[in-house]
């Protein structure tokens, strides 16, 4: 029975390691972000979309310096998200990004950040970004690297306000959770 | 429940406690098993329905790879004490999360991700339930939960049952015994009564005894026909001993008068044959003086008629004789002894050939021949049927008489045999009768009484004579002097 357990705590161990190694250096800290940013578009229901084109896909857009490289585009390749392939756009302007169900707001958009928040804000877009206080300044999801793992914060408030609804499961699961249910409605 | 020493009464016992038992115990085991299989579909649905609660909520512990959370979630299943382990895997089989209710459990072993998307189980009693549930997010399996539970509450369950059964069943036979107690009362009582009267009578042919008519219905019924019947037996049979009482009486009175007539017959034969002789003497006797003192006086006619006068008075004495014998065999009593056979038949044949010096007969008598019998009346027997043999064949050249021996349908005979004139067997029957004769008097001289006596003294030793021959070819007497062993009818005479 003791070797059962001691097992278990052998494989737990192992698989904290391999973890650990995984997050190891940028390339796979970002690999891990990108599987996320996408996998976020499961745990949130969006307003039903006006138009036919923007119900065709799922937009991942990124905006600002692409952290990413090429793992993005390598990530999402087959991936589908309630039924519409994944594709990813490169934005500079945060305009140009209304119309993404996701925005990564890299951290070069560190000074013009709250105008872009403020314009994304008017429309039903996830913003996710990896900027220190991110989800304190007004973005939805902000990236957190804990004990070298990738987790992340979520401001429901700001959420709730362009229109989105985050599932309990990723609140579950987040290390913060700033603002009340319903305040911003 | 008093021990009975009444059979039918241990086996109503029997019958009440076996059916009643048997009905129970199918019953419990129908419902037991019936409670199995309900509490193990809840079990399995209750299981299934928190794997799927476990996989709903861990499924972004999976994606955003979180264990710490998928295992704080593992944790409420503590919530139901049976469930012994949890594991959450990645698809490739690795355990992601787990959760164990106590460190005596075993070892945590994934059984492998089920083929389909739905939940599946596997039921390997009376050891675990082991519940595999998919976890699948937008059509791409992440994930499965592995619950595995101990069936404590269902084996718990089992034997909680077979204790109910088992007391249940030992208060219903015992209140069977009880019901059994009253019922041997109103059903096997009467009957073992009526068997106990029933061996009353058939042992003690006591038919005056009666069974107590006691309950009702079929056995009432059978009680009563008993009584009825022995009363019935009752009154048959003291009118079947009244009427041979009757009988027997009746009997006795005819053997006693048969007795008186046949007494007075004989001794009426005896006078009127005794006082027939002094007449015929005197005829006799004066005919001869006649024929002495006055023969010369007669004609040759006259002393012609005188002789034949004299021959017939001789003869009729020689009848009376005749008859005086034959009655005599029938008054005096037997003097059983062994019997020396062939001695008496020597002694016969030596007198009658001292008689009639002048014959050549052969005469062959077997050696040591004995039975058992009356000397006197057996010497008579062979004085008569050797005295016949002799007479019969004294027209033949080479006269032979053989006495001896003869097995007949397995009894043994003695015969007398000779090579004489015989008889026309059309009148067998009829040669023992008194007088009877079958020959000419002018052939062969003879009272006819001979046979009669013979058979007379046969019949009185309770044998049987019987004779076998053809005219011209001799003929052959037999007899026996003791009755046929029992179960075999006499063998029939031949001739």
């Amino acid at each position: 029975m003791r070797r059962a357990i001691g097992l278990l705590a052998v494989f737990a161990s192992l698989l904290a390691a391999t973890g650990a190694t995984a997050q190891v250096g940028r390339p796979q800290e970002y690999e891990v972000k990108a599987a996320y940013l996408y996998s976020f578009g499961k745990f949130v229901e969006w307003p039903a979309p006006s138009t036919p084109a923007e119900s065709a896909s799922f937009l991942v857009c990124v905006l600002g310096q692409d952290p990413f490289g090429p793992t993005l585009d390598e990530t999402v390749v087959d991936a589908v998200v309630r039924d519409r392939p994944v594709v990813i756009r490169r934005v500079t302007r945060a305009e140009d990004a209304v119309t993404c169900q996701v925005v990564f707001i890299s951290a070069s958009e560190d000074a013009a950040l709250e105008p872009a928040l403020t314009i994304l804000g008017r429309s039903p877009v996830l913003t996710v970004g990896d900027l220190p206080r991110f989800a304190e300044r007004g973005g939805m999801v902000e990236f957190v690297v804990q004990a070298s793992r990738v987790r992340f914060a979520v401001n429901r408030s700001a959420a709730e306000a362009a229109g989105l609804a985050l599932s309990s499961e990723l609140l579950r699961v987040a290390t913060r959770v700033l603002g009340t249910p319903g305040a911003g409605r | 429940m008093p021990a009975s020493k009444s059979l039918i009464a241990r086996k109503l016992t029997r019958l009440i406690v076996l059916a009643s038992g048997t009905a129970l115990v199918f019953a419990s085991l129908v419902l037991m098993i019936e409670d199995f299989l309900s509490f193990r579909a809840t079990m399995v649905r209750n299981r299934s329905i928190q794997a799927q609660i476990v996989g709903s909520n861990t499924v972004t512990a999976l994606v955003f790879d979180d264990p710490e959370a998928a295992e704080q979630t593992l944790m409420a299943l503590a919530a139901a004490p049976r469930i012994e382990a949890a594991g959450l895997y990645r698809p490739d089989g690795q355990i992601f999360a787990s959760y164990v209710r106590s460190a005596s459990v075993d070892r945590l072993v994934f059984p492998g991700l089920p083929a389909g998307t739905g939940t599946s189980h596997v039921f390997d009693f009376p050891r675990h339930l082991h519940v595999v549930h998919p976890i699948v997010l937008e059509g791409t399996p992440i994930g499965a939960v592995y619950i595995r539970s101990d069936l404590e509450e269902l084996v718990d369950r089992i034997v909680r049952y077979a204790l109910l059964i088992g007391g249940v069943l030992i208060l219903s036979i015992g209140a069977a015994l009880l019901v059994s107690g009253v019922l041997r009362r109103s059903i096997s009582q009467p009957i073992v009564e009526l068997a106990e009267v029933a061996t009353r009578v058939s042992e003690g042919r006591d038919y005056s005894v009666r069974p107590k008519l006691s309950g009702e219905g079929e056995i009432a019924v059978l009680v009563s026909a008993f009584g009825e019947m022995l009363t019935q037996i009752q009154a048959r049979d003291r009118s079947l001993q009244e009427s041979h009482d009757l009988l027997e009486q009746r009997v006795q009175t005819r053997t006693s008068e048969l007795h008186a007539l046949n007494k007075e017959l004989e001794a009426f034969c005896y006078s009127v044959s005794h006082d027939l002789r002094s007449p015929l003497r005197s005829i006799d006797g004066f005919s001869l003086a006649l024929l002495e003192d006055h023969g010369d006086v007669l004609p040759q006619e006259g002393r012609e008629h005188l002789q034949r006068i004299r021959a017939a008075t001789q003869r009729m004495g020689m009848l009376i004789d005749d008859l005086l014998n034959l009655s005599r065999i029938t008054r005096t009593s037997l003097h059983t002894e062994t019997v020396d056979m062939s001695g008496l038949a020597r002694a016969a044949a030596a007198e009658l050939a001292a008689v009639q010096p002048d014959r050549h007969v052969d005469v062959s008598i077997q050696d040591g021949m004995t039975a058992s019998g009356d000397a006197r009346l057996v010497r008579l027997v062979y004085d008569n049927l050797i005295g016949n043999a002799w007479k019969f064949t004294s027209r033949q050249p080479a006269a032979r008489i053989e006495v001896g021996t003869a097995n007949r349908d397995g009894i043994a005979a003695f015969f007398v045999r000779d090579n004489g004139a015989g008889f026309d067997p059309a009148y067998a029957d009829r040669l023992f009768g008194v007088f009877q004769r079958l020959h000419a008097m002018t052939d062969f001289p003879g009272t006819g009484v001979g046979l009669a006596i013979v058979d007379r003294i046969i019949h009185r030793h309770g044998g049987r004579v019987w004779a076998d021959g053809a005219v011209g070819r001799g003929a052959t007497f037999y007899f026996t002097l003791a009755p046929a062993p029992a179960g075999r009818p006499p063998a029939p005479p031949t001739a």
